[in-house]
């Protein structure tokens, strides 16, 4: 995934793990209603948000992606209930401490989007993608081999 | 100390002889002068092998869980009636007791199934000090006087403070008297100074991003993967941890150094409300990496989001394994 780093149009990958209800949903709604956003992103469809294993975020990052994007269901709307509680608190530390390590925060975003909210999941990936522009490709933690 | 010692063979003389215990989890005198080993005991003529000084380091929780699950799974071809519970005993400080809460809490095993002999501590002591303090000379014999260590050295004795040599995890202890017990040997010991158990956290923070990138890719490029510090951790009891596992394998075996780090990382992470701080995994690092001052950050974060300590009282459960409906969300992204 790093072969475009040197490209002056270079344009940043981001995996965004989305949970089947609310967020795919809402990425459904926003093709639908025809609501452009930036192709920067590829969607990979979970049951739910608290099925994020925290490793997930971090091999994405090892495997070259330049921004990590998890979103599920607003607390208190979840289809299992109380997933996208346990998923708030894991992502909560991981932020945390990736940032700590020297991961820049902004590659590392979490958010909630419901399947009502086409609008706001092509602003939140016009906000990813530009964040993640601001910052330039990736480096750390990038498997070289 | 010597009193101390005394007693702890007592106890485990009298919880053997009752039969209280099928075996018992203490240190004994290690093959160095300056080393305390775990070990198991089942007689009760063993007790007198029991040690108790500051060179009693590693936490013996790891033992308990090894033990009783090892018999478990020699029993998978016995028919369930059939099955016994074997009860192990534990020489126990602050820090192994909060390990076992986490155990407990995380349903490895019930707590009529150990016995826990609490022992107030007064710190161990981090060999790697220990060296420094000595220069490169090899300690040939050491005796605890007072608050301070005597070596012999092929260059003469020396005199150390032990204070000045303990590991740093004790130095910032909160929790250096058990937390649970069934037995309770010797006074309390006095409290540590567990004010400045941030400080170097707060000050790790404090630097810019790529600072603290480069002091952890410098750290973790010292590891040479023995996984030692798995090994030694209590809260790492998994049956198949995810560095072996292959189906699929989720961390690569590579030399690219990210695979270090990524092992690093989720390591580390699995232990997100679950470290006790004990130092075990870096005192038996062989690399001397600073994994310490990532496991506080969790540890930190834990107290800061969710009011958790690791192990402090069974009622508390483990942060990532409970929620509310108010945790803050400050970290969510609104666009
Ligand atoms: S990670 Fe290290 S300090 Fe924390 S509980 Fe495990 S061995 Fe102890
Ligand atoms: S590193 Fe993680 S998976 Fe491995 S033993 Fe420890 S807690 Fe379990
Ligand atoms: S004990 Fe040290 S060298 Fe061994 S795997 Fe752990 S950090 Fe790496």
């Amino acid at each position: 995934m790093t072969e475009n780093n040197t490209n002056e149009n270079w344009e940043p990958k981001i995996v965004a793990f989305v949970c089947n209800w609310c967020t795919y949903a809402g990425a459904d709604l926003a093709g639908i209603s025809r609501i452009q956003y930036p192709p920067n992103v590829r969607l990979i469809r979970l049951p739910c948000s608290g099925r994020v294993n925290p490793f997930y975020v971090v091999k994405a990052l090892q495997e070259g992606a330049d921004g990590v994007l998890v979103s599920g269901c607003h607390p208190g709307e979840c289809h299992y209930l109380t997933g996208n509680l346990s998923a708030r608190r894991k992502f909560a530390m991981l932020k945390r401490f990736l940032s700590y390590i020297g991961i820049e925060p902004d590659r590392t975003m979490f958010t909630w989007v419901s399947a009502s909210e086409g609008e706001k999941f092509a602003n939140v990936i016009k906000g990813v993608t530009e964040r993640v522009k601001a910052l330039g490709p990736a480096e750390k933690l990038i498997k070289a081999l | 100390m010597e009193n101390i010692e005394k007693q702890l063979r007592e106890e485990a003389r009298k919880l053997l002889s009752e039969k209280k215990v099928d075996a018992l989890v203490g240190y004994e005198q290690g093959t160095l002068p300056y080393q305390a080993a775990p070990c198991i005991i089942t007689e009760p003529e063993e007790a007198d092998r029991l040690v108790w000084n500051p060179f009693c380091s590693v936490n013996l929780a790891k033992y308990v869980h090894d033990l009783i699950f090892q018999h478990r799974e020699s029993q998978t071809r016995t028919k369930p009636e059939d099955r016994t519970k074997k009860v192990v005993g534990v020489i126990a400080r602050g820090c192994t007791t909060r390990s076992i809460v986490i155990h407990l809490q995380e349903r490895q095993y019930e707590r009529n199934e150990v016995v826990i002999v609490g022992v107030p501590c007064t710190g161990y002591i981090a060999k790697r000090k220990l060296f420094r303090a000595l220069e490169g000379a090899e300690p040939l014999a050491c005796a605890v006087e007072g608050d301070s260590l005597k070596v012999e050295t092929a260059q003469g004795s020396k005199s150390i403070l032990i204070r000045d040599i303990l590991s740093d995890s004790c130095l910032t202890c909160r929790y250096n008297n058990p937390v649970i017990s069934d037995i309770n040997v010797g006074e309390p010991a006095p409290p540590m100074n567990p004010d400045g158990e941030y400080n170097d956290v707060d000050a790790f923070e404090n630097l810019p991003t790529d600072e603290r990138w480069a002091y952890f890719t410098k750290e973790m490029d010292k590891c040479i993967r023995c996984y030692a510090c798995r090994n030694t951790c209590p809260s790492c009891y998994c049956k198949v941890c995810f560095v072996e596992q292959s189906q699929p394998r989720w961390v690569g075996v590579s030399v690219d150094e990210s695979d270090t780090q990524v092992f690093q990382i989720m390591r580390i992470f699995h232990q997100a409300g679950r470290c006790v701080d004990c130092g075990s995994c870096v005192e038996v690092c062989p690399m001397g990496v600073d994994l310490r001052k990532f496991l506080k950050k969790l540890d930190k974060d834990g107290f800061d989001l969710f009011e958790h300590r690791a192990g402090e009282s069974l009622e508390d459960p483990p942060p990532l394994g409970a929620f509310s409906t108010y945790d803050k969300e400050d970290f969510i992204f609104e666009p």
